[in-house]
């Protein structure tokens, strides 16, 4: 048995290659197409913005399916928590009155609310499975769809803004929006991406050292092993889903403060579900989380610079579906062995 | 086909499982026509023997007939195509099927089903037994009873002449258990042949005509059950008493765990323990005897609080905790050898040291302040290693690439290395040699000498007779005390043999 992380590693590569395989379908020199993909992605400071600015949601939610999947738990509802927690917060941030200077208690005011519309997004999910034993797979998967037509009707009615035509929210003010952790020319890096390597690296921390971490681990591992043990299974089920929600709705509502300064309809690309993938390829360790959010923040960004040689975005989608495919093979790969 | 050969004949089988013989040189004739029984304590063959017959596994030795023609069945269906079916001790009815469904299952006529032929049919087959079914209601609503006798015209269904009932009994109430007989006398009746699986001693004599007796997987003849008496045929099933080495015995303490009227309900909702009452004393390690599947499972999970208690009150040095959390029970003292290890005990994929912790995982000096605290993790490690020597590649290395052996000491070594004050262990010696078996329940008398106290399941009596201070026996979901360390006293008991 070689080390897990052999095969992960090997996935990663496998899609490199694949990038390269893209490049062949395109009308246009290789060498140019290539030269294309890596100055959209990193070539130049905009390139690094863009590309980090992709990462940064897709590592926030990674870390929520990722706290989930250690409980044994695969929140695909990540989506509508994202969606729920932004909405809400751009309600708050533009709604919650206050003085100027009043502007960093108003946003984490706007990212509370985010985190706990989000948990109570989750919450319904996480009481059926804990004291029903629904799947959350089912659950999660109607109330995203909720969340989405929920959303969608707010953002054109109540919450839309009156001078606008579209099915939108208002601006927030330039005052009300996240500061960069690092700026210099065009070269931005939003401190919510900091926020989601911190939240990566203190979820390694938590998991490890602490006895609530254990014991989340050992029911997502063996729930008969963990009730003997005098854990309370029922219970670390609803934390473990609520907090996954919270960072779902946290997540939203910085990716209002920090990018998009407002709510609409069709907020998120899908980024809740890419998150899975994200999730999945980080195998059981948060650190990996920080790496896969950027692949996949990288092969995002690739996708749409390389539309302008008439390769269709949609097949870096297909890529990332492909790695998410392969990345869930490997991890439940064992549990079927057992069973 | 000859008319006048036996239904079933299996001469000379023996099965091996490397060192280890299940069954050998066994011999089973059952006449046509007839209720033979197969009896036998837990690990005597009777369920390998069977599995031999249907073809589920291969024999190394011996030869099989059915009705004088002889066979080597691959796999149930060929076994069917016989005229050979079994119903398992866990039935194989879909909740959510109809009746009629269920019985057809497998074995419909054809790709179309015509519902009115085959209700036709299913009325002629249920005419035959005397039963009463409704075709169109979902199986999920039988009784256990019902769910049985369903079971046998899946049997009839397929032109069964031969059956095999493994345990049929097991989740049956003795008005049931009479319906169920006399439904199988009208068979045989008919012609058909039953081989019933048990190990009560009643059942045998009133129903069977003759029984094949197994112990540790040898024949121990066949005889007609108008020669037999209860204790005769408890004789035969247990065997010889062995001596006893408790060299020290206990000088009875206060009683610590104190169990008054315990109830507790099983997986399909019946009562799995019922008025369970027992005192365990300071110093003494009792057994629990008894054959598999009479409510020891689901007694230990109420004890570890892991199963709801319905009625009935436990108190822990007179301390009530009938209803407290199993975390609560272990931090009053309570430490469990859980009954399946695999399952409930250690975590396969993770490592030594993760493992040794488990269930310890909430008490200094593990953790502090809700904090893992490395060094005394290390040091526990180290000592739940050591107390039974577990051979290991290292302390990071998964405790799923252990030999069972191994794992087994390692789980046993960290419920004893807690030093409880009431140990709960549930077939501490589970694939363990001999050496290993005495020093484990060494341990464990050493530890309830020092004032604790212990209880042990096992489904070897033998084991139970040689270690303990005393034994109850436990039998549908009863705790019996024999009053006595007798061997065939408590045999008797175990199979229901007055």
């Amino acid at each position: 048995m070689k080390h897990p992380y052999f095969r992960l590693a090997l996935l990663v590569l496998a899609a490199i290659v694949a990038v390269a395989l893209l490049f062949t379908t395109v009308d246009r020199p290789l060498p140019e197409v290539w030269e294309g993909f890596v100055r959209g992605t990193t070539g130049t400071p905009i390139a690094w913005t863009g590309t980090l600015r992709e990462t940064t949601p897709l590592l926030l939610l990674g870390a929520g399916v990722f706290i989930a999947l250690r409980a044994g738990l695969f929140n695909i509802g990540i989506e509508g928590q994202f969606i729920v927690g932004a909405a809400c917060s751009t309600w708050v941030a533009l709604n919650v009155p206050g003085p100027p200077g009043t502007e960093p208690v108003r946003m984490l005011l706007a990212m509370l609310a985010g985190g706990v519309s989000g948990a109570l997004w989750a919450l319904p999910a996480a009481w059926i499975k804990a004291y029903r034993n629904g799947h959350e797979v089912i659950s999660t998967i109607m109330l995203n769809s909720i969340a989405i037509a929920l959303t969608d009707f707010l953002v054109a009615g109540p919450l839309k803004d009156p001078k606008g035509a579209s099915p939108s929210t208002a601006r927030l003010s330039e005052a009300m929006r996240l500061p960069f952790a690092f700026s210099q020319g065009n070269l931005q890096v939003s401190s919510g991406l900091l926020l989601g390597i911190a939240l990566a690296v203190a979820m390694y921390l938590w998991l490890r050292f602490r006895v609530a971490g254990y014991e989340l681990r050992l029911t997502g591992e063996n729930p008969t092993a963990a009730r003997a043990a005098g854990v309370s299974v029922a219970r670390v089920t609803m934390a473990a889903m609520v907090a996954s929600g919270a960072i779902g709705g946290a997540a939203g509502a910085i990716h209002v403060l920090a990018f998009e300064g407002r709510f609409y309809q069709g907020f998120s690309p899908g980024y809740g579900f890419d998150a899975l993938g994200v999730a999945l390829l980080a195998a059981g360790n948060s650190l990996l989380l920080i790496p896969a959010g950027f692949l996949f923040g990288f092969l995002t960004k690739g996708g749409a610079s390389l539309q302008v040689f008439g390769v269709p975005k949609g097949i870096t989608t297909i890529m990332l579906g492909l790695i998410i495919l392969v990345a869930a093979a490997i991890r439940y790969r064992r549990e079927s062995n057992d069973a | 086909m000859n008319a006048a050969s036996p239904a079933v004949e299996m001469r000379g089988i023996t099965k091996r499982y490397g060192a280890f013989t299940a069954l050998e040189s066994v011999d089973l004739v059952v006449e046509r026509g007839t209720i033979h029984a197969v009896v036998g304590e837990n690990g005597a063959g009777k369920t390998t023997l069977m599995k031999a017959l249907f073809g589920s596994i291969r024999p190394d030795e011996g030869t099989i007939a059915v009705e004088g023609e002889a066979r080597t069945f691959r796999s149930s269906k060929e076994a069917l195509a016989a005229g050979l079916g079994m119903v398992s001790q866990h039935y194989a009815i879909i909740p959510e099927l109809s009746n009629l469904q269920n019985l057809m299952l497998g074995a419909e006529a054809g790709p179309l089903i015509s519902q009115k032929a085959a209700e036709t049919r299913a009325n002629a087959i249920m005419h035959t037994m005397g039963f009463a079914f409704d075709w169109a209601k979902p199986s999920g609503g039988l009784s256990p009873g019902d769910a049985q006798k369903l079971e046998i015209l899946k049997l009839l269904w397929r032109n069964a002449r031969i059956m095999i009932l493994d345990e049929p009994t097991a989740m049956l109430s003795p008005a049931d258990s009479d319906m169920l007989f006399s439904s199988l006398r009208r068979l045989v009746d008919g012609g058909a042949t039953v081989i019933l699986v048990t190990h009560r001693v009643a059942e045998v004599l009133d129903h069977a005509r003759s029984v094949t007796v197994l112990r540790a997987g040898k024949g121990m003849g066949t005889f007609p059950t108008a020669e037999l008496t209860p204790s005769s045929l408890a004789e035969l099933i247990i065997g010889e008493s062995p001596p006893r080495f408790t060299a020290d015995p206990p000088t009875p303490g206060p009683v610590r765990l104190s169990a008054q009227g315990l109830s507790t309900k099983g997986e399909r909702g019946n009562f799995a323990c019922r008025n369970v009452t027992f005192h365990l004393a300071a110093g003494e390690v009792v057994g629990v005897a008894g054959v598999d599947g009479n409510g020891q499972r689901e007694l230990f999970e109420m004890l570890m609080g892991t199963r709801r208690t319905e009625s009935g009150q436990l108190s822990l040095d007179g301390e009530k905790i009938t209803n407290a959390s199993p975390r609560a029970r272990l931090a009053a003292g309570l430490a469990c050898v859980p009954e399946d290890r695999h399952a409930e005990a250690v975590v396969e994929g993770w490592n030594l040291s993760d493992n040794a912790i488990l269930s310890r995982q909430r008490f200094d000096p593990i953790s502090q302040k809700g904090t893992l605290q490395s060094g005394p993790i290390a040091e526990w490690t180290k000592r739940v290693i050591s107390a039974f020597d577990v051979r290991n590649p290292g302390v990071k290395s998964a405790i799923g690439s252990l030999s069972g052996g191994n794992q087994q000491r390692f789980v046993v070594g960290r419920v004893l290395g807690s030093d409880p004050k009431v140990i709960l262990a549930f077939q501490p010696t589970r694939g363990l040699d001999l050496k290993a078996t005495g020093r484990i329940y060494e341990r464990i008398r050493q530890q309830c000498r020092a004032g604790n106290t212990g209880l042990v399941v096992s489904f070897d009596l033998e084991e139970l007779i040689q270690h303990c201070d005393r034994i109850l026996v436990m039998r549908d979901g009863e705790l019996l005390d024999p009053g006595t360390m007798d061997r065939a006293v408590i045999g008797r008991l175990m199979v229901g043999g007055a």
